[in-house]
This record gives structure tokens, C-alpha cells and sequence, in this order.
């Protein structure tokens, strides 16, 4: 890893991504699909390696990491939340209509983020009490909370009126790096704390790889797939009222990209769908080659139609790898 | 690697004539060193055996000797990592079930295999449905009912094939699953000398349907080889010609049923006597007539698997409980932990105070559960001995009341298990699924000592476990006793039920029906505990699911 051109803080990091890599072999794999892009797209267009286009890519990415976050819970327990894209458009559209009502400024912070809660609570309560696959309850609520945010826009985009909310977005407290950038980034840390360091982040783990397992031992399996599917939801609506704080609206197409998106960041990241493995320290590697490709894509002038293939065939061989990988573990 | 060498041309053909007494032809299946290992354990080291044409042949052994991975390779579900195998003077290595089907075998499993919402002859027919191809893509129904009535009038069973399978209960479907068997390859696909492999197609057949099944048997012979695996060692001597023993993966012994006896059979089971130090019987503890309860059940009941179930556990005591397959008795520990809360009656545990029967609250009170489906309940494979470990500490030792993880203590844990139990991983860190079978059950044990117990269940604690582990596991049970924990003991294994156990309660059919004391100075016998798990045949509500048989198959004395 010793390079002659490099910097020393540069070294320092490689260092620290060495450790971290070595701790578990298996984070090589997307963390060199994240320098190979960069570096292709660095060499391949002018703009991509400029400090503009990286600000613009880390705001983009922001509200994708954040929501990004909780499913991966979901995930980890085997589970799939199909509805986190719909609960963004229903928080957000719920959120404005408020703000605009009553003006309560960032109060709403704390609104969106009990909604988000709420409505992911109604996925976790109907998939754990009325024992039907997660992929078809949120299936379904996706459509549900889609048709009220709707009704709530009339099918309009609608803008906000309180001005001072757009700097917890946009603002930049460290500088070239949006807020909404930051924020994600320290809940990503939080999420990883709590995955590796407690209860809850060590109940996903077990109810995921073995629930007959977790279920024999006394662990309160019901209770913490509702936790898991309301922190889904949470974080969602957190995710939403950073995303139109950062859009100055919200309208009907908001989250409407983030059902692929985010299951792509999570399976790409590594969180294998079968649950059990994974986490969300890797959904941050995901997000980034998510929204690298995106980026680099678009520079490069690709139309939209192709990123489309482009990306599910992404997401498809990374589940395809992350099988191979699983068997090579069995056949050992 | 023997090379295939054909014995005949044909399994027919008189060419050889009988040999050693008992034989009516040529082996119709010869196999050579079969070997399997799974991970470190081996469970099967160079077995090799012949089934005469024309005969039985049983194979005996206990519990995870290798009886039921011996009939997987034969019927192709499993591949041996070493070995040959002839049928019919082929070399034979089916790449599946449906292979070895087509090839002329075909088996009774173990677990009930057949299909419940279908009528009953698709299942009868499963597996052979090209026969009754039309035009490739369309079935002939009425071809195969009337195929499916005549396994059905041959075998002697009183069922109608166009109803619904899961109309008719346990022991007529097993009936019909047998009939299958052994009927459909001769019937449909007109297989002249098939061969049927039974792995305990008796265990939940009432007494007639055992006779009929007899009499079925006997009247296989004249066409089929058969393989039968048994536990009831009489029925074992009745219909077999010949038997071989299998012990922890190893034949031990092959003797021609005229030859030998139930208790020379069991002998070579065990490979001893009932050994009372194997259990470590002198450690087993006197309880005190004051003795402490750790554990009442009063008048628990869950429709359909156990009944109006009163018991006590004494803190230092085992009590065991034995029944057949279908007594129930997994379902009522399930019950007693809490894994699936029984309807109806009270759990106490050593405070005396009753407790909601949920799996979360009994563990915080001191239960501790071991399943009996180790791999699918018992440990995660795919997770390291210190996380299968602390699964069960996470509502209060492994994590702060805030529910902060407590990672060094978890690593802690696990090695001092690792150490004490001789956990042959070495590492706290070691990935389950790389262990033996043992070994693994001494994780899930692990899991439960780790805490502070006062009652804990055991089903099956030893089942899949190599003979080594086997003790190792008998005397943390006894170290357990002699801390005051209570064990409730749930085991098909008859000799360790009585080894281990003060009391016994045998279940029949959801119902405790004895309690049997099993002091250390005067066990109770294996004889006479069967006799009290088995059917009685006059038993009310009982209605044959043969038609009755003019010649009764002699059960007791052997067909001359």
C-alpha cells in the first residue's frame, strides 16, 4: 500500500481502511468496487473529481445513507421494507403542509421523524401480528401511504415558506460538505454503535441468522421486528424532511427513486437478503457506489433509461456474489 | 475402490443356490466400505453389507449410529465420500430420490412424506406420474386411480383413493405410505424385483395395523428385497432374515436373525450391558422427602399434542419422561418452556408463584431449554461459539440495563465454557457449522449454564452426539444436579432415560400414563418401560387400519 505519490494523511486512511478490511475480508470486495468507480469516472470525465461535483454527490448521497440506515435492520432480519420510498413521500408531504399551516420551524424535525416511526410501526405490527410476509405488507402500505401523500400534494409540488429550515440541509458546517451529508454520516456512526455495541443491534443479528434459534433462547423476537421496522420508518422520516429541506419542496416524485436505491445500497453494501449478515457499516459502502454511479453516469451523459439497466443489473450480481460467497462458507 | 463386478446376470436366476440357510437367491444389493463424514464427525466408516434377493435385512443400532444416513445414500439423497454400490449386479449411485425410483427402489421415511391436500392416490402414484403421461403434458386420471386401488387392494388397506389424504389420521396415512412403497414399483412401473427401504414404518402403527403390516411384508418376500430399520428389536427378529449392527458409524456385527436374541442384539448395540457408571448413576442424587420444587406443572394441556399434564421437578432431581414418537412428550416441553404456550393449566418455577408460560419471561426466572432439532433450534451454524453462547443472556447478563452489549464479558464467557466443557474449537471466535455434532450441543449447554439456572429441559440432549460427547454431556447433567438445578429430561433413548432419571413418566398418546421411580440401587427395566409406552391393542377407540388378516404374523416366535 506504499505509494511514493501519496500524502501522508492519505496513507493514514488507507491504513485505517486496511484495519477495518481486515477485520473482515469480504468489506475488500465494495470497498475496491468504490475506488475502481471513482477512478474510472476521475479518468473518464472532467468534472467528476472536482470539489463541486463531490459536494453535490455527498448531498445526494446524504438522504440515501440516512434512509438507507433502518432498512438495513429490516434486512438483517431477513425482512424487506419495499415502503421506506413512500413513507419519505408521505412524511414529506404531511411536513410541509404543517410547516406551512402552524410555522412551527424545526419542530417539524420531530414530527417527521414520529410519523416516520408511526407508519413504520403499522408495517412491523401487521408483519409480525398478522404473520404475513414483509415483502407484502410493505408491498401494500407502499401503495397506501403513495395514494394519501398524493391526495395531501393533489398531485403538486409544494413549497415551503419557512426559509430558515433549508440551512439544516444545505448549510455547510464543515466547509464543502452539506449538512444533510454530515448529519447522515453521524447517524451512520450511531447505527453502527448500535449494531455492534448493543442489545437490539445483537437481537437483529440472531433473529436474522436463526429465529427458531432466538425464539428457543427467550429473546422477544415479535417485539424487536416491530423495533426494527419502526426505526426503519423513523429514520425514513428523518431522511424526508432533510431531503425537502435540501429540494425546498415536496413533490410527488419525492423518494420515488429510493425503493431500488436503497435495496440496492444495502445488498450491494453486503447485507445479505437471506438476513443474518452484514450491517449497516457496510450500507455506507453501498450508498457510495450507489451514488457514484449515478453521478458518474449522468456526467458521462448516459440517459436515464440506461442507468435503469445499468443498476438492476448491478443489484442482481451483487446478490449473485454474495451467494457464491455464502456457499464457498458451507462447502468449508 | 472395488471395480463393479456382476454377481449374475440376472437377481433371479438360480445361479447361486441358497447359502447359510436363510437365502432364497443371489445379493440383489451389494455395498462396500460406505463412507460418510459430515464436518469432524464421521458417521459412517466402512460399511459394507449384502441384501439377498428375495430376503430382509435389518439394520439395528442406536440413536445416531448411522442407520438413517445409510438408507440417504442408498436412496440417493445423500452422496458417500467413499464406497461402492451394486443393485441388481449394477453399479449403482443415484444422483437422487427420483433416480433411485426410476432405478427400482423406493423408501418409507421416517417423517411422514406424504403430500396432505391431494387425494390420496396422486400421492400413491407421486413420483411415477410419466407413467400416466398423455400426450406429454396431460395426466390420466382414471389410470391412476385405478393403479392407485390396485396398491390399495393388494396391500389390504380400507381407504378410498379419491378422498383427500389428510381425511384419513396418523396411522392410516402411514399405512398408505407404506403401501406406496412397497407396492407402487412392482404395480406401475412394473419393477420385477424392487427393493423397499422402511426406516420405522411401525413406530406410529397401532399394534393391528403392526400385524397387517406383518402379514404385508411376508407377502413382499416372494418378489422384493427389503431394508428395515427398527427400534423394537422383537419385530426386528421376526421378519428379518438377517441383521447387522451399527455402531457409531461402524457395522459391528452381522448375524443371521435364527442365530441370535434380543438381548445378544442389544448387547452388541450398546456394545455393553446397561453400564451404570456410563450415566454416572452413583452420582445421581437422594432426594430428601422436603425436597425443594424447582419446576410444578399442574393440569397443562395444548389440544392435540398433551393432556391434563400435573408434574413436579425437585431442584436436584431428573425426571424423565419417555413415550413414543407420537406421545407427545416434545410438544409438552415445548409447553413447559414456554416455546409455544400451552392452552390451558399453571407453570411454577422454584418460587412457587405462577408464571405466564412465554419462553422471554420463564428464561429470566432460571428455564433453560435445550431443543431437540439442534441445528435448526439449537445453535446458529453460521455464528461464532461466543454468540451462540450469550444468545440467551441478552435480557440481563450480556447487556447493561440500557442494553448496552457487554462484549468482554461475552468473550469471557465463552472461554471459560470453551476450557470447562472442552469445546473442541479452541476459540470463542470459531464458526459453529465447523464443529461436531457434540461439540455443538456443548455450545447449547454452554449457553444455558452460563446463567443462573433452577430448571432445565432437555429433549433429545444427546441425539446426533458421538459416544465421547455423550458422557461428557451425561456428567455436566450430573454436575447440574448437584448444584440444585432440576432437569426434566425428554428422550427417546430408553437406556438413558432410565440411567439418568430418579423418576420416569411414560406419555401415550398426550396422556401420562406411569410414573415409574428409577433409583440409583434399582432401576427399572427397558422391557418392561416399552410395555408401558406401547398401544394396548384392546384399547378403546382404536379401529384397524387393514383389514383384518386371516393368518396372524407371529410376532413373538420366528417364521420357521
Amino acid at each position: 500500500m506504499s505509494s511514493i505519490t501519496t500524502s501522508a494523511p492519505a496513507t493514514s486512511a488507507l491504513a485505517g481502511l486496511k484495519r477495518l478490511a481486515d477485520a473482515d475480508k469480504s468489506l475488500w470486495l465494495p470497498i475496491s468496487v468504490v475506488i475502481a468507480l471513482s477512478a474510472f469516472f476521475a479518468v473518464s470525465t472532467d468534472s467528476f473529481a472536482t470539489v463541486r461535483n463531490l459536494t453535490a454527490v455527498s448531498g445526494q448521497a446524504g438522504t440515501l445513507l440516512i434512509v438507507c440506515l433502518g432498512a438495513t435492520f429490516v434486512v438483517l432480519l431477513g425482512s424487506i421494507d419495499l415502503s421506506i420510498g413512500a413513507i419519505v413521500l408521505l412524511v414529506g408531504a404531511a411536513s410541509v403542509v404543517l410547516l406551512n399551516a402552524t410555522g412551527i420551524g424545526f419542530a417539524i424535525l420531530i414530527f417527521a421523524a414520529a410519523l416516520g416511526a408511526i407508519l413504520g410501526a403499522v408495517n412491523g405490527l401487521i408483519y409480525v401480528f398478522g404473520r404475513i410476509p414483509s415483502f407484502v405488507v410493505t408491498l401494500g402500505t407502499l401503495s397506501v401511504f403513495t395514494g394519501i401523500a398524493l391526495q395531501i400534494l393533489d398531485g403538486r409540488a409544494i413549497e415551503y415558506n419557512d426559509f430558515a429550515l433549508e440551512a439544516i440541509s444545505i448549510g455547510q458546517i464543515v466547509p464543502h460538505l452539506p449538512n444533510i451529508a454530515l448529519w447522515s454520516l453521524l447517524a451512520w456512526a450511531a447505527v453502527v454503535a448500535v449494531a455492534s455495541r448493543t442489545r437490539f443491534g445483537r437481537y437483529m443479528y440472531i433473529i436474522g441468522g436463526g429465529e427458531a434459534v432466538a425464539r428457543t433462547s427467550g429473546v422477544p423476537v415479535k417485539r424487536h421486528k416491530v423495533y426494527a421496522f419502526a426505526l426503519s420508518g423513523l429514520l425514513a422520516g428523518v431522511g424526508s424532511i432533510l431531503a425537502v429541506a435540501r429540494l425546498g419542496a415536496a413533490g410527488p416524485s419525492l423518494g420515488s427513486d429510493l425503493l431500488l436505491n436503497s435495496l440496492a445500497a444495502i445488498v450491494v453494501g453486503g447485507t445479505s437478503l437471506a438476513g443474518g449478515t452484514g450491517g449497516p457499516h457496510r450500507t455506507l459502502l453501498g450508498v457510495l457506489i450507489i451514488a457514484i454511479l449515478d453521478n458518474g453516469l449522468n456526467l458521462m451523459g448516459v440517459s436515464q433509461y440506461t442507468q435503469m439497466v445499468v443498476k438492476g443489473a448491478v443489484v442482481v450480481a451483487a446478490v449473485l456474489i454474495s451467494q457464491e460467497r455464502l456457499k464457498a462458507v458451507i462447502i468449508k | 475402490m472395488a471395480p463393479a463386478v456382476s454377481f449374475s446376470s440376472s437377481a433371479f436366476g438360480p445361479i447361486m443356490t441358497a447359502h447359510r440357510g436363510d437365502f432364497t437367491g443371489p445379493a440383489a444389493l451389494v455395498a462396500r466400505g460406505l463412507t460418510k463424514r459430515y464436518g469432524a464427525s464421521l458417521v459412517l466408516n466402512d460399511v459394507g453389507f449384502e441384501v439377498g434377493a428375495k430376503s430382509v435385512v435389518s439394520f439395528v443400532g442406536e440413536n445416531g449410529a448411522g442407520k438413517s444416513t445409510l438408507l440417504n445414500i442408498l436412496s440417493g439423497i445423500v452422496r458417500p465420500d467413499g464406497g461402492t454400490v451394486e443393485f441388481n449386479g449394477r453399479p449403482y449411485l443415484p444422483a437422487g430420490y427420483g433416480e433411485a425410483l426410476s432405478l427400482g427402489l423406493s423408501r418409507v421415511f421416517q417423517e411422514q412424506s406424504l403430500i396432505p391436500n391431494i387425494p390420496v392416490y396422486e400421492n400413491l402414484v407421486l413420483g411415477h406420474e410419466h407413467y400416466f403421461d398423455r400426450i406429454r403434458q396431460f395426466v390420466d386420471h382414471r389410470a391412476m386411480i385405478a393403479a392407485a386401488e390396485r396398491i390399495v387392494a393388494e396391500a389390504g388397506i380400507d381407504v378410498d383413493v379419491r378422498r383427500r389424504t389428510d381425511a384419513y389420521d396418523f396411522s392410516k396415512r402411514q399405512s398408505i405410505e407404506i403401501a406406496r412403497a412397497c407396492l407402487a414399483p412392482l404395480l406401475i412401473a412394473g419393477q420385477a424385483s424392487p427393493l423397499v427401504l422402511l426406516d420405522e414404518p411401525t413406530s406410529a402403527l397401532d399394534r393391528r395395523d403392526e400385524e397387517a403390516f406383518f402379514a404385508l411384508v411376508s407377502r413382499l418376500k416372494a418378489f422384493a428385497s427389503l431394508i428395515f430399520i427398527s427400534h423394537r428389536l422383537t419385530e426386528v427378529l421376526a421378519i428379518s432374515d438377517r441383521v447387522y449392527v451399527l455402531k457409531d458409524g461402524e457395522l459391528v456385527a452381522d448375524r443371521l436373525a435364527s442365530d441370535t436374541d434380543e438381548a445378544g442384539l442389544h448387547g452388541l448395540m450398546v456394545g455393553r450391558e446397561r453400564d451404570a457408571d456410563y450415566y454416572h448413576e452413583r452420582r445421581q442424587r437422594v432426594l430428601a422427602p422436603a425436597a425443594p420444587a424447582a419446576l410444578s406443572v399442574r393440569g397443562l394441556s395444548s389440544s392435540g399434542e398433551y393432556e391434563s399434564i400435573t408434574l413436579t421437578v425437585h431442584a436436584g432431581e431428573v425426571v424423565g419422561i419417555g413415550g413414543l414418537l407420537d406421545s407427545g412428550k416434545s410438544a409438552l416441553g415445548r409447553g413447559v418452556a414456554g416455546v409455544e404456550a400451552p392452552e390451558a393449566g399453571e407453570i411454577a418455577l422454584a418460587d412457587g408463584q405462577p408464571v405466564r408460560p412465554k419462553i422471554t419471561d420463564l428464561v429470566r426466572k432460571g428455564l433453560g431449554y435445550v431443543p431437540a432439532e439442534r441445528l435448526a433450534e439449537g445453535i446458529i451454524p453460521s455464528f461464532s461459539v461466543a454468540w451462540n453462547i450469550s444468545v440467551a443472556g441478552g435480557g440481563d447478563v450480556m447487556a447493561s440495563r440500557i442494553g448496552i452489549w457487554r462484549n468482554r464479558l461475552e468473550t469471557t464467557t465463552a472461554d471459560r465454557f470453551v476450557r470447562e466443557l472442552a469445546i473442541a474449537s479452541g476459540a470463542p471466535r470459531q464458526i459453529c457449522s465447523r464443529l461436531s455434532g457434540g461439540n455443538q450441543q456443548k455450545v447449547v449447554l454452554a449457553r444455558w449454564l452460563s446463567r443462573n439456572l433452577s430448571i432445565l429441559i432437555l429433549d433429545n440432549p444427546t441425539r446426533g452426539v458421538d459416544a465421547g460427547a455423550k458422557e461428557e454431556i451425561y456428567g455436566v447433567i450430573r454436575r447440574l444436579t448437584d448444584a440444585g438445578v432440576g432437569i426434566l429430561l425428554i428422550t427417546d433413548e430408553l437406556l438413558e432415560l432410565i440411567g439418568l432419571s430418579n423418576r420416569v413418566f411414560i406419555m401415550l398418546r398426550g396422556k401420562i400414563v406411569a410414573e415409574v421411580p428409577a433409583p440409583a440401587e434399582n432401576k427399572p427395566a427397558e422391557r418392561d418401560l416399552v410395555a408401558l409406552m406401547l398401544p394396548q391393542s384392546d384399547s378403546a377407540g382404536v379401529v384397524p387400519a387393514f383389514k383384518p388378516v386371516t393368518e396372524s404374523f407371529p410376532l413373538t416366535e420366528k417364521a420357521a
